[in-house]
């Protein structure tokens, strides 16, 4: 009886935060101009349709918001591939090495990360202004590339790595490049998909730096995109729902192929 | 060989240090610099101010509700959100039928960036929109949320809770999975029931995740902006004006960028104060 109740209970909770999903998927699979139409009175043909139609995604495609989501991945894509190069590389030298200065440099890092980047973004967007990034790719992807979190993971796990490993590696003659590519990489694939997700959502999240530095039509992201035309009087809502289901769809793809690592490097951040 | 060593961890080490260096720590520092300087007309350029730009912000009426605003934003929203993450984290990690079926629709929202669940809420908070359809089912009145002073913030808080309880829930769950199996055990023999065993076993158990979510929790709510920018403006009347807008808006709308420069400090130095001061708080617990 117990079971059954909370049960019930985690259904109601589950069915509460799903509800407006719902509805947006059901919305984007509707003429634009019925939107509003069956909210009053609700009933259950609001969540549910049954003659569904593909045109808002359809028209998607070459709207302003078709552009902008191929922005979205171009920009996350590099900001991964980039930033896992460089975020890697500065562990290894944290984690591999023994040097003086060794604990002030992550020092540095961590402190890096106690500063929110938002807080940071608008005297950051004067600087990329006087240096002519605004409205280019490489400004998009800067600010993601170094990210003092990806490190402090990544490090974490490269310390576990033992000693004998690299000293093997370094009589069979391997360069201290050819440890890092050869043995620390390869038995790191968990912290560096963990690292490459945590760099993958901060870009595709955010909304503050796009909005100050990419806002021309062919350097703007899906969420700035979506917000603009969100604004405007004669809105489409069809096509608004249909973007606001790809700009989910596809994290939550990626975070689902990857969920285990998902919630190892959720669960690390907070636990260590 | 030290040394060699040393030159060797740089090599791999400065391409993030610069990166960090030149995109996090100095526009930090820019930020404090430029907040002494005002632009001057007569003498074209920029010219030193000292406090001046903080005086004028804090005898500035809207920096002043602006400052009020998260305040009591932050006190409503951050024990609402831990407290049901934490609820909802019990309640996830209980045997029953679909438990995870339930906790997956409850993280859904986490993949939706901010500023589309923001899009997302702005057409359920219309007048015509879906939250006013659920309000007529129950049959209750019609609500105006975004366009009433006193409805703004809490109609925010639901949207923020809506994104962000089930990303913290995965924290608190984390921590209630690595409790010994004997220890729940155990008190269970002892014949506690649910809620003692909630509040006495499992809540001092979690209070370093406890801990992490909360300080977390508060910074990033101290940041919120996509949800004021696309929904309200700061309105109606600045009764949603949160400070991360109101820099915004001071270094775009109105120009001012060596005052908003000022206030951007004011926010890092608030929040840095708010994390070191919840970190002493719940260290002083142990």
């Amino acid at each position: 009886m117990k079971r059954v109740s909370l049960s019930v209970l985690g259904g109601v909770v589950g069915l509460l935060f799903f509800l407006p999903l719902l509805w947006v998927v059901t919305n984007s699979l509707r003429p634009g101009s019925e939107t509003f139409a069956n909210l009053s009175p609700l009933s259950w043909q609001t969540f549910v349709e049954l003659r569904p139609t593909v045109t808002n995604y359809a028209s998607l495609l070459d709207s302003a918001i078709g552009r902008a989501t191929l922005n979205s991945i171009l920009v996350s894509a590099a900001t991964v591939v980039l930033g896992l190069a460089i975020c890697a590389s500065a562990a290894f030298g944290l984690a591999a090495f023994e040097f003086r200065g060794r604990g002030l440099l992550f020092g540095v890092v961590v402190l890096s990360f106690l500063v929110p980047f938002d807080a940071i973004a608008i005297p950051l967007s004067t600087m990329f202004r006087d240096w002519h990034l605004t409205n280019t790719f490489a400004g998009l992807v800067l600010p993601g590339i170094g990210n003092g979190m990806a490190i402090f993971l990544l490090r974490q796990f490269f310390l576990g790595i033992p000693a004998e490993l690299v000293e093997a590696g370094r009589l069979d003659g391997l360069g201290w490049f050819g440890v890092f590519r050869w043995i620390y990489l390869p038995l790191s694939k968990p912290a560096l998909i963990g690292a490459g997700l945590m760099l993958f959502l901060f870009q595709w999240q955010a909304y503050v730096w796009p909005l100050l530095i990419g806002t021309d039509a062919k350097h703007i992201l899906g969420p700035v995109a979506l917000s603009n035309l969100q604004g405007q009087n004669f809105t489409d809502y069809g096509l608004v729902f249909a973007g606001a289901v790809v700009l989910t769809v596809i994290p939550l793809v990626v975070i689902a192929g990857f969920q285990r690592y998902f919630v190892q490097s959720v669960s690390s951040t907070g636990l260590k | 060989m030290r040394q060699r060593q040393g030159l060797i961890a740089l090599a791999f080490l400065a391409p993030a240090l610069v990166c960090l260096a030149v995109l996090r720590i100095v526009p930090a520092i820019s930020a404090v610099v430029e907040s002494f300087y005002t632009e001057s007309l007569l003498r074209g350029g920029r010219v030193f101010a000292g406090l001046g730009n903080y005086t004028d912000l804090l005898s500035n009426k809207d920096f002043r509700q602006s400052v009020g605003v998260t305040l009591l934003f932050t006190v409503l929203v951050n024990p609402i959100q831990v407290v049901v993450s934490f609820l909802l984290a019990v309640l996830f990690t209980q045997r029953a039928a679909g438990a995870r079926l339930w906790r997956t629709l409850v993280i859904l929202p986490i993949a939706t960036p901010p500023a589309v669940s923001a899009v997302i809420w702005s057409v359920i908070y219309r007048p015509d929109g879906l939250a006013n359809g659920v309000l007529e089912r129950l049959g209750l009145p019609a609500q105006p949320f975004l366009t009433s002073p006193s409805q703004v913030l809490p109609s925010l808080i639901v949207l923020l809770s809506w994104i962000g309880v089930g990303y913290w829930m995965l924290f608190l769950i984390a921590g209630i999975q690595e409790i010994p199996a004997e220890v729940r055990e155990a008190a269970l023999l002892d014949g506690a029931g649910p809620w003692r065993r909630m509040v006495s076993v499992v809540l001092p158990l979690v209070r370093r995740p406890l801990a992490f979510v909360l300080v977390a929790d508060t910074v990033s709510n101290l940041l919120v902006f996509a949800p004021v920018q696309i929904l309200t403006k700061g309105g109606p009347n600045g009764n949603s004006n949160l400070l991360m807008y109101d820099v915004y808006s001071r270094a775009y709308a109105i120009g001012d960028i060596h005052v908003a420069q000022a206030e951007v400090v004011i926010l890092v130095a608030l929040t840095l104060a708010i994390v070191a001061g919840q970190f002493r708080l719940l260290r002083g617990d142990q």
